[in-house]
């Protein structure tokens, strides 16, 4: 059983919410949701349910900071696309299927989305590009069958909802799913001698061009002070007229 | 002088504030109301790699230098509020890691330098005694060879981590008439017959780090133990004692400077009189004040920990950077308080317990008089 996890370098969250801090300039972390999916893979073949895990992202060279992480985590190897470019979810879901067809896993486990652009989509589009089911947003997950099925437990509004698919799958993770480990000191020093796989578009034999462009990216709108209603009517209204939330 | 770091220094320093942030900041404030050491945390600094970053990796360490080791504790201070427990680091790793490095036998590093690093271990050391504090080599704790082990006898006070740790490195002398000649330091392991560290001390500050008075009545300590030579012990404890002032303060830097960002975050938040307080001058010269200290202290930290790193004569620098930070974070603290008004000196706002923390670093490792003895001595006077 092998086991393809995602990841995405992402600017710190909690960097870029300090005073002062941006996402410009930010230090980058692994997107919090891929960690969430590296550690699932992790546990999945501590108990003996996988035997290999690949790591694999997208990005710059500057992005193997969090290359080295993900293996000090505990990938047993490591892939890097080199590709400086702003990519829209469906370039991304074409490279990962030329990878996927390479490494020919039984699952791909990755973030539901990435927290700094929010799409929610590159699992999704991977999974109709290579025709097999998905589970996304899921919040547990457990092998049945000689590893040949996975049940997941999906996060949805309308509550939690239990699913099976065959493998091969893709599956994406919520933030419940489990609390990823830290990495070591010890664990960050030998992954500096583990080499990283560093492949490009071109060695895929693909021609990628981003179909989105970033025009500007701005701070959402401060938020103003709340205003105290003294009745329920005045309440309502506001929120009708106002807030036009009813 | 370099203080650049390296992509793998900075891979490092990143992951201890990273580490420090999301592990260990727990339950803070109930662990100082109640005295109560963070074991749990402590294993996580153990398994993560701060108690080995000195230690040679033969010894189950990470084998860093001394100006990233302190890089990395200010990183650890910045991050982590728990100022008890990283006294307690700081008292394991000056006290009892260090003097096993440099001057532990063969088989006492391998037998005790890798528990000391991965956190199943905590060590420290009883030198103070009720009546020798400042003037630490006229110590009355007597050692008496018997064949093949060492009796000891007397009392220590101000023993840091006493009370939880798997080893101390105990100072006595074994022939009062040599007088500091006959200071000779020791391993003792918790279990020892005739040692007692159960006897807590309560305190104002770094509440969360527990400290012992304790008692050594004929207890027995194997020859092998014995740490350095015999009469070595003065030498040694002094070692320990210049890595330790240049060092100890490391994270206090750290906790400087996430106190700045705490109070200009407040500074511009809290309106009066129709401004921020920042605005007002009274207020932002003390901001100023402290920034400026922040950056001096750091500087001096780096300094040393690059001389040290250089194999430079350290003494005079070590002396001066724990003389320095200790007052530096006093009045951070305090202007800390100040600044917050009448909220700073309340406890859910983790400013008051910085002040009773940072106050103990003028009496730890050398009063702050002694420390200026010893420069005044070293400048000529």
């Amino acid at each position: 059983m092998k086991i393809l996890v995602t990841f995405k370098s992402v600017p710190d969250p909690y960097e870029s919410a300090a005073p002062g801090g941006s996402p410009a300039t930010a230090k980058s972390v692994i997107n919090p949701f891929d960690e969430i999916a590296i550690e699932e893979a992790l546990r999945i073949r501590e108990r003996g349910e996988a035997t290999e895990i690949v790591g694999l992202t997208i990005g710059p060279a500057a992005v193997e900071e969090q290359v080295r992480a993900a293996i000090a985590m505990g990938l047993d190897r490591a892939i890097r696309i080199d590709d400086s470019r702003a990519l829209d979810p469906y370039a991304i879901a074409r490279i990962l299927r030329a990878v996927v067809a390479k490494e020919a896993p039984e699952v791909v486990l990755m973030g539901k989305q990435a927290v700094d652009d929010d799409s929610n989509q590159v699992g999704q589009m991977l999974a109709g590009l290579l025709g097999w089911p998905q589970a996304t947003f899921i919040s547990k997950i457990e092998f049945l069958q000689n590893q040949t099925r996975a049940r997941c437990t999906r996060e949805t509004d309308a509550g939690l909802e239990i699913i099976e698919i065959p493998f091969p799958a893709i599956v994406t993770t919520d933030l419940r799913l489990n609390e990823p480990r830290y990495v070591s000191l010890p664990g960050l020093m030998k992954a500096r001698k583990k080499p990283i796989e560093v492949q490009s578009c071109d060695d895929l034999g693909l021609k990628v061009e981003p179909r989105t462009k970033v025009v500007a990216t701005e701070r959402p709108p401060k938020r103003s002070a709340g205003v105290r209603v003294e009745t329920v009517e005045e309440l309502v209204a506001k929120l009708k007229e106002e807030a036009r939330v009813i | 002088m370099d203080f650049s770091w390296s992509e793998q220094q900075r891979e490092l320093l990143d992951a201890v504030s990273r580490f420090g942030r999301e592990q260990l900041n727990y339950d803070v404030i109930e662990n100082d109301r109640n005295a109560v050491f963070n074991h749990e945390a402590w294993k996580k600094c153990g398994e993560f790699g701060i108690q080995g970053l000195l230690v040679p990796p033969e010894y189950g360490g990470l084998g860093q230098d001394p100006l990233t080791t302190v890089a990395a504790l200010e990183r650890l201070g910045y991050a982590c509020k728990d100022n008890g427990l990283l006294f307690s680091i700081n008292a394991h790793m000056w006290t009892a890691v260090i003097p096993l490095v440099f001057n532990g036998t063969e088989t006492q590093k391998r037998k005790y330098l890798p528990g000391l690093c991965n956190g199943s271990l905590i060590g420290g050391n009883a030198m103070s005694e009720p009546n020798s504090g400042s003037d630490a080599f006229a110590l009355a704790t007597t050692a008496t060879r018997q064949g093949d082990k060492y009796l000891l006898n007397g009392s220590k006070i101000f023993c840091t981590n006493g009370p939880i740790a798997d080893l101390l490195v105990v100072f006595a002398n074994v022939d009062k008439s040599r007088g500091q000649d006959g200071i000779t330091a020791f391993v003792v392991e918790k279990g020892t017959p005739g040692f007692d560290p159960s006897h807590k001390i309560e305190k104002m500050g770094v509440r969360t780090s527990p400290m012992a008075e304790v008692f050594f009545e004929n207890c027995e300590v194997p020859a092998e133990n014995l740490l350095g030579k015999e009469g070595g012990g003065a030498f040694l404890f002094t070692r320990s004692m210049t890595w330790e002032r240049g060092c100890i303060l490391a994270s206090a830097v750290g906790s400087m400077q996430r106190l700045l960002e705490k109070c200009i975050r407040y500074a511009n938040e809290r309106k009066q009189g129709g401004h921020s307080i920042g605005k007002y001058q009274l207020v932002a010269t003390k901001l100023v004040d402290m920034k400026l200290r922040v950056e001096s202290a750091r500087h001096m930290l780096y300094h040393y920990g690059w001389l040290a790193g250089h194999r430079k004569a350290v003494y005079l620098e070590a002396a001066m950077t724990k003389l320095y930070l200790a007052d530096a974070w006093v009045k951070c603290a305090e202007d800390a308080i100040q600044i917050h008004g009448g909220y700073g000196y309340m406890t859910e706002y983790e400013v008051e317990r910085e002040l009773r923390d940072a106050i103990g670093a003028k009496l730890y490792s050398g009063t702050s008089e002694i420390q200026r003895n010893i420069i005044a001595s070293l400048i000529g006077l």
